[in-house]
């Protein structure tokens, strides 16, 4: 029986590994359908859209929008909406690698692929001219953003006027995460859980593979804002963090402010907002949104194209 | 320097001096007990073969901080044989990743007792359950809606190296049952960590 033993621990585990998930085709794992700017990139990407601007056009202020995490282009749709009262700024959406195709493409990505949506819009931008860039990023983008600072991302380059991040992630609101790298060969996968409705908008399932590289680049970040980032001259930075956010701790804020400071050694603004919600911006397909929330999104929607237009 | 000026530096010297009398009796009389308690513990400690481990705690937690500080536990023969003991420690941040660095100093306090397995053995497994305070320094009055503070509970298990002498050197992982999500207690209370004390049994009496 004893010998036995290590051989049973290993069916154990291989059973465990091999659990797949119970993917239907309504959901975007499923890669029946992709994230809409996969087809039509023109109507989502700046570069895309006017990829040879006048001099005009290439003066104008364009916010590149990530979304988070096992999300999608649709995280800033209501950003799009609400810019169609300010048609002189430009809004390009990015896809993060990895993101809005399907389970497996998902499972695949590593966070330097995520990234690498980003860089490839904003080097477009770059090459075509646009001379005034703003990067908005929520949740995992804003970690994303944090290390393309760090870098030296923008070193000999046109430097974002502004970067602005919704609820960034430093410090995971669930804790288990910290030991996903013990805990996730035995899971493979998680089940959000998430309502129906959202399911064809963010992965319903999230792969062992993908949380481990959520928790390497949350790491990352975090060490490097303990030696300290500093922002490239005429850069701002500002955090807007939910107070109650039951995602990406609070404490989050507070580590960037610690760790952040402006080219001349300045701390950056950081705004605690009364929200309970995880990306406070989108509300689309929220369960409840109360008129706090509304205001919250109003307001921010606000800040940020003025900043972006200043 | 204006006359002016001279005066109210004599005048805020002779009204505040560095230590004033009130704090310096305070503190000498905080010293004569602290002598006169650790006297009193060393005799009565070698008249009951008593055990006073005192030595450093490094602590890591698994994604997150490197936590160092103080440790001491004390045991006699009356608790269970010289196998349980108890203790008290101090670990925080400011000793680890947040020397030097932006990390978030943080500080806890814990209460310890620890069961010792196969007494008179070089390496000896333990049991230790901890209770005790934490408290973390956000950095900013921005962030003074945020919990900072939370009770402490864990188990810790592992295994001591325990020579003839008064060295331990002992290893554990521990799991924190209460942990903070940033809403409901502090984020930067994390799950699962890791310690070595390296402490000396400061009651033992000398080979002759």
């Amino acid at each position: 029986m004893k010998a036995l033993l290590p051989f049973l621990l290993l069916v154990f585990l291989g059973i465990a590994c091999s659990k797949e998930p119970d993917i239907t085709p309504d959901m975007l794992d499923s890669g029946t359908f992709f994230d809409p700017s996969v087809y039509e990139p023109e109507k989502y990407l700046v570069s895309k859209a006017i990829p040879n601007p006048t001099p005009e056009q290439a003066q104008r202020p364009v916010i590149i929008a990530c979304h988070g995490y096992s999300a999608s282009t649709f995280e800033w749709d209501e950003l799009r909406t609400w810019l169609t009262i300010k048609p002189d700024v430009y809004l390009s959406q990015v896809l993060l690698g990895g993101h809005g195709r399907s389970y497996e493409e998902f499972k695949k990505a590593t966070w330097r692929d995520w990234q690498a949506a980003i860089t490839e819009e904003y080097s477009r931008l770059e090459s075509a001219g646009y001379k005034n860039i703003t990067l908005l990023g929520s949740s995992t983008s804003g970690a994303l953003l944090l290390e393309l600072v760090q870098s030296g991302y923008f070193t000999n380059r046109t430097v974002p006027r502004n970067i602005l991040l919704v609820d960034p992630i430093v410090l995971s609101s669930d804790k288990s995460l910290s030991l996903i790298g013990i805990l996730g060969p035995m899971l493979g996968y998680i089940d959000t859980e998430q309502p129906k409705a959202e399911d064809q908008y963010y992965y319903h399932f999230r792969p062992q593979e993908t949380l481990r590289e959520l928790q390497r680049v949350i790491n990352v970040v975090r060490k490097e804002l303990e030696k300290g980032i500093t922002l490239p001259a005429n850069c701002v930075l500002k955090v807007y963090k939910s107070k109650k956010d039951p995602v990406a701790d609070p404490a989050s804020a507070a580590l960037i402010y610690k760790g952040v400071k402006t080219a001349d050694g300045q701390p950056v603004e950081v705004e605690m907002i009364n929200s309970d919600l995880h990306v406070y911006t989108r509300l689309q397909l929220r369960d409840k949104v109360s008129a706090i929330d509304q205001l919250n999104q109003t307001a921010t929607f606000m800040d940020i194209t003025n900043r972006a237009m200043r | 320097m204006p006359i002016g000026l001279i005066g109210q530096a004599m005048d805020m010297r002779t009204r505040i001096p560095l230590i004033q009398p009130g704090k310096r009796r305070r503190k000498r009389f905080l010293v004569t007990g602290l002598v006169a308690w650790l006297t009193a513990t060393v005799a009565f400690g070698q008249a009951n073969n008593a055990v006073l481990d005192v030595g450093i705690r490094l602590q890591k937690t698994v994604n997150l901080y490197t936590e160092n500080g103080f440790t001491a536990q004390y045991t006699n023969r009356a608790l269970a044989h010289q196998r349980l003991y108890f203790g008290l420690s101090y670990v925080t941040s400011r000793l680890g990743t947040a020397l030097n660095s932006n990390a978030i100093k943080q500080d806890n306090v814990l209460v310890t007792a620890s069961y010792y397995f196969l007494p008179n053995r070089l390496i000896r497994p333990l049991v230790r359950v901890n209770a005790g305070y934490f408290k973390a320094d956000l950095g900013s009055p921005i962030f003074a809606d945020l919990p900072n503070s939370s009770p402490l509970a864990s188990p810790e298990i592992g295994l001591c190296i325990c020579p003839k002498g008064g060295l331990k050197v002992s290893a554990s992982i521990g799991y924190n049952l209460i942990t903070g999500d940033g809403v409901d207690g502090p984020g930067t209370l994390y799950p699962v960590f890791g310690q070595a004390s390296i402490t000396w049994n400061v009651l033992k009496k000398k080979d002759h």
